[in-house]
């Protein structure tokens, strides 16, 4: 492996010695490296080419191998997004995120990482396909291994940033896992400002639409219900067309935010005051049970909870787990038991070669470019 | 700070003894005595405070947090413990590291604009190419496996501020104290809360004498330290004798219940005291020009 500072010896001798200090790492590398095959390539985007592959000695243990391309000839250095995947994947560990076996770098120099394979798709697939049936047990069984799973992130002080149907993806045992960390990032120190491009659209909660610089685990909190309200409905709940289209549906689904009901909201930068002759009051339990009445009255106090427009009122990963609604009847249905989809490994490498922030099909002009014509055959 | 100290890569894979270091060490001199005896080197801590204010220079004009700053001294001294530091152009391992870490603490730094800054400090060793920087970007990456969260010791002091009511003078000085502890290995000895104990104590019971501060006058701070620090480790052998002021014996106390390996907070307190003594030897002609020789020498800017 070329190895950059390393500069190129001028003796022969200096050449060998050279050889014999790289010998430990390269080694280790090469062990990492010689522990997986690349199969066959599921998905390519423009940051990442996604491949089956299989542990060397157990050609049943599956994994997905994620080659990042270092910007070609390394124009730019190694993008935001990989660094944060790399990053936090490393560290963070639980059921409900997906894992990451091993980093190992390649001779063409790009990084590989070894993820764990999940060959059942993703939420969005099993929400959008008619053919699916699922109920309230079913539902109660996925939003509480999302829930776990961002409450675990919170709890490490990670946000994800990223919370939606296609990037909650489904293990052969029917185990949800959170994937795609590209736009996650450790919470700032107090009063240091963050961006407020995050989240995709559908999911970005008010404040993140308002241009709060400053803010917290609820912003995640917001697209966990959001999912919620779409596992039920088995369609966007509020699907804005642009960001102003989508503040606006928000206030006529959820009310207008108003300094009462969300004390310092005009001070956000992008706030715009309601007009005084179109406010819609801010919505009860009525309203939440009306709309979504397969929660049942304590599921739809559940998802009220992770609405709220306030973040400081929405309900944190922790309260919403201590909800009598996880207790109640129907009991979550056991994982193994759960609605599946057959065809998630092509599902898998489009997921994970997806940039963060972007919706999947349903913007045709969306900045993504998979190459669906090398996953044929 | 992201994830938790105690299962983290930090703490499983960059912590090593004093001895394991050692023969890191040694076994990269066994390697290559011939460049050993050719390119003498100052004392690696002497190094490292060159690196650090070298760092500091380049991270001058963007706005560089301080974490970044420590961030990128730990992947030095990360990157060197696999590779000889004899086979790499130091230059540049500092410039990636720098822009590394920036990404890293969330304050980035375009790679065009790092590459600009570095060759305007040292034009004869970095190349205008900025393709160098992602190259050994990759390297680097991939000599600390992807483990690129450091845990540092800043947040636990800012806890300890209550906990042990510390002045904001006590604060100022306790963050020097740990901004000093990149200069050692200490950050590959020690978990980030003992450096920041450490810190604590250095603070609070060297105050008197330290107005001056630390970094120049470094000898007659070392001096009051060790005496400083033999009254310390009294006290901790004699809990609740007559010796110390109160506000030290609040502090001793303190220790005492807390469950923080004291042995490993008077190490880090020689540590600290011996990285002030040889502070006297520094020069940064010294080390510029070595580095310099063996870089140009062993043309490893090319």
């Amino acid at each position: 492996m070329a190895v950059s500072p390393l500069a190129p010896q001028s003796f022969q001798s200096r050449a060998s010695e050279e050889v014999a200090d790289r010998e430990i790492t390269e080694q280790m590398n090469d062990e990492v490296r010689h522990k997986y095959i690349k199969a066959k390539k599921l998905g390519e985007g423009t940051y990442a080419v996604v491949y089956l592959g299989h542990i060397r000695t157990d050609p049943t243990s599956f994994v997905a191998i994620k080659k990042i391309k270092v910007n070609t000839e390394y124009r730019d250095g190694l993008s935001m997004d990989a660094i944060r995947e790399v990053k936090y994947l490393q560290e963070l560990s639980h059921p409900n995120v997906i894992a990451l076996h091993d980093v190992f770098s390649s001779k063409d120099q790009n990084l590989n990482l070894v993820l764990e394979y999940l060959p059942r798709g993703d939420l969005e697939m099993l929400i959008k396909d008619s053919d699916i049936h699922y109920g309230a047990a079913d539902v109660k069984a996925w939003m509480g291994m999302l829930t776990r799973g961002i409450w675990f992130c919170h709890e490490n002080f990670v946000l994800h940033r990223d919370i939606k149907p296609n990037n909650l993806l489904i293990a052969s045992d029917g185990e949800v896992k959170l994937a795609d960390f590209g736009l996650a990032r450790s919470f700032a120190d107090p009063y240091s400002n963050m961006t407020h491009q995050v989240i995709t659209r559908w999911y970005r909660p008010p404040e993140l639409l308002y241009g709060a610089r400053q803010y917290s685990g609820a912003v995640d909190i917001w697209s966990v219900g959001m999912v919620f309200a779409e596992l039920l409905l088995r369609v966007p709940f509020v699907a804005g067309n642009s960001d102003l289209d989508q503040i606006t549906k928000i206030c006529e689904a959820f009310g207008t935010p108003t300094e009462e009901n969300w004390p310092g909201v005009s001070k956000l930068p992008n706030f715009i005051p309601a007009d005084n002759n179109h406010t819609v009051p801010t919505q009860g339990r009525e309203f939440f049970l009306r709309q979504f009445p397969t929660a049942g009255s304590v599921g739809a106090d559940l998802l009220m909870s992770m609405c709220s427009l306030d973040p400081r009122k929405r309900s944190t990963a922790y309260q919403a787990l201590q909800h009598s609604w996880w207790t109640a009847e129907p009991r979550p249905t056991n994982k193994e038991y759960l609605p599946r989809k057959s065809g998630g490994t092509r599902k898998m490498g489009d997921d994970l070669t997806r940039r963060g922030g972007e919706l999947d099909d349903q913007f045709k002009n969306a900045a993504r470019q998979l190459d669906f014509g090398s996953m044929k055959g | 700070m992201a994830a938790n100290y105690w299962a983290s890569t930090q703490r499983r894979h960059w912590l090593f003894t004093r001895e394991r270091l050692a023969e890191i060490r040694e076994s990269f001199k066994e390697k290559d005595k011939a460049a050993h005896s050719q390119f003498p080197l100052p004392d690696q801590r002497l190094l490292n405070i060159y690196f650090n204010q070298q760092l500091i220079k380049l991270g001058k004009r963007m706005a560089t947090r301080q974490q970044a700053l420590a961030t990128a001294q730990v992947y030095i001294k990360r990157y060197y413990t696999k590779n000889e530091i004899r086979n790499t152009n130091p230059y540049l391992v500092l410039t990636t590291a720098f822009y590394l870490a920036c990404k890293m603490e969330e304050c980035p730094q375009h790679i065009r604009f790092v590459v600009g800054e570095a060759r305007g400090l040292w034009p004869e060793f970095i190349a205008p190419d900025v393709s160098k920087v992602g190259e050994c970007e990759f390297s680097l990456i991939s000599e600390m496996q992807a483990q690129m969260i450091v845990h540092h010791p800043y947040r636990t002091l800012s806890e300890l501020q209550p906990e042990l009511s510390l002045t904001s003078d006590e604060i100022a000085l306790a963050w020097s104290v740990i901004n000093d502890h990149y200069l050692t290995d200490l950050s590959l000895l020690y978990p980030p809360h003992v450096i920041a104990v450490m810190a604590v104590i250095v603070a609070v019971v060297f105050k008197p004498s330290s107005q001056t501060g630390f970094h120049g006058s470094a000898a007659p701070i070392a001096g009051a330290m060790r005496d400083g620090g033999m009254n310390i480790l009294a006290a901790l052998g004699d809990k609740g004798g007559a010796g110390p002021p109160p506000r030290i014996q609040k502090l001793i106390a303190w220790l005492a219940e807390s469950e923080v390996d004291i042995k490993a907070v008077i190490e880090s307190t020689q540590e600290l005291v011996s990285l002030y003594e040889v502070w006297e030897q520094y020069s940064e002609k010294n080390c510029k020009e070595l580095l310099g020789r063996l870089v140009k020498s062993k043309s490893l800017d090319k």
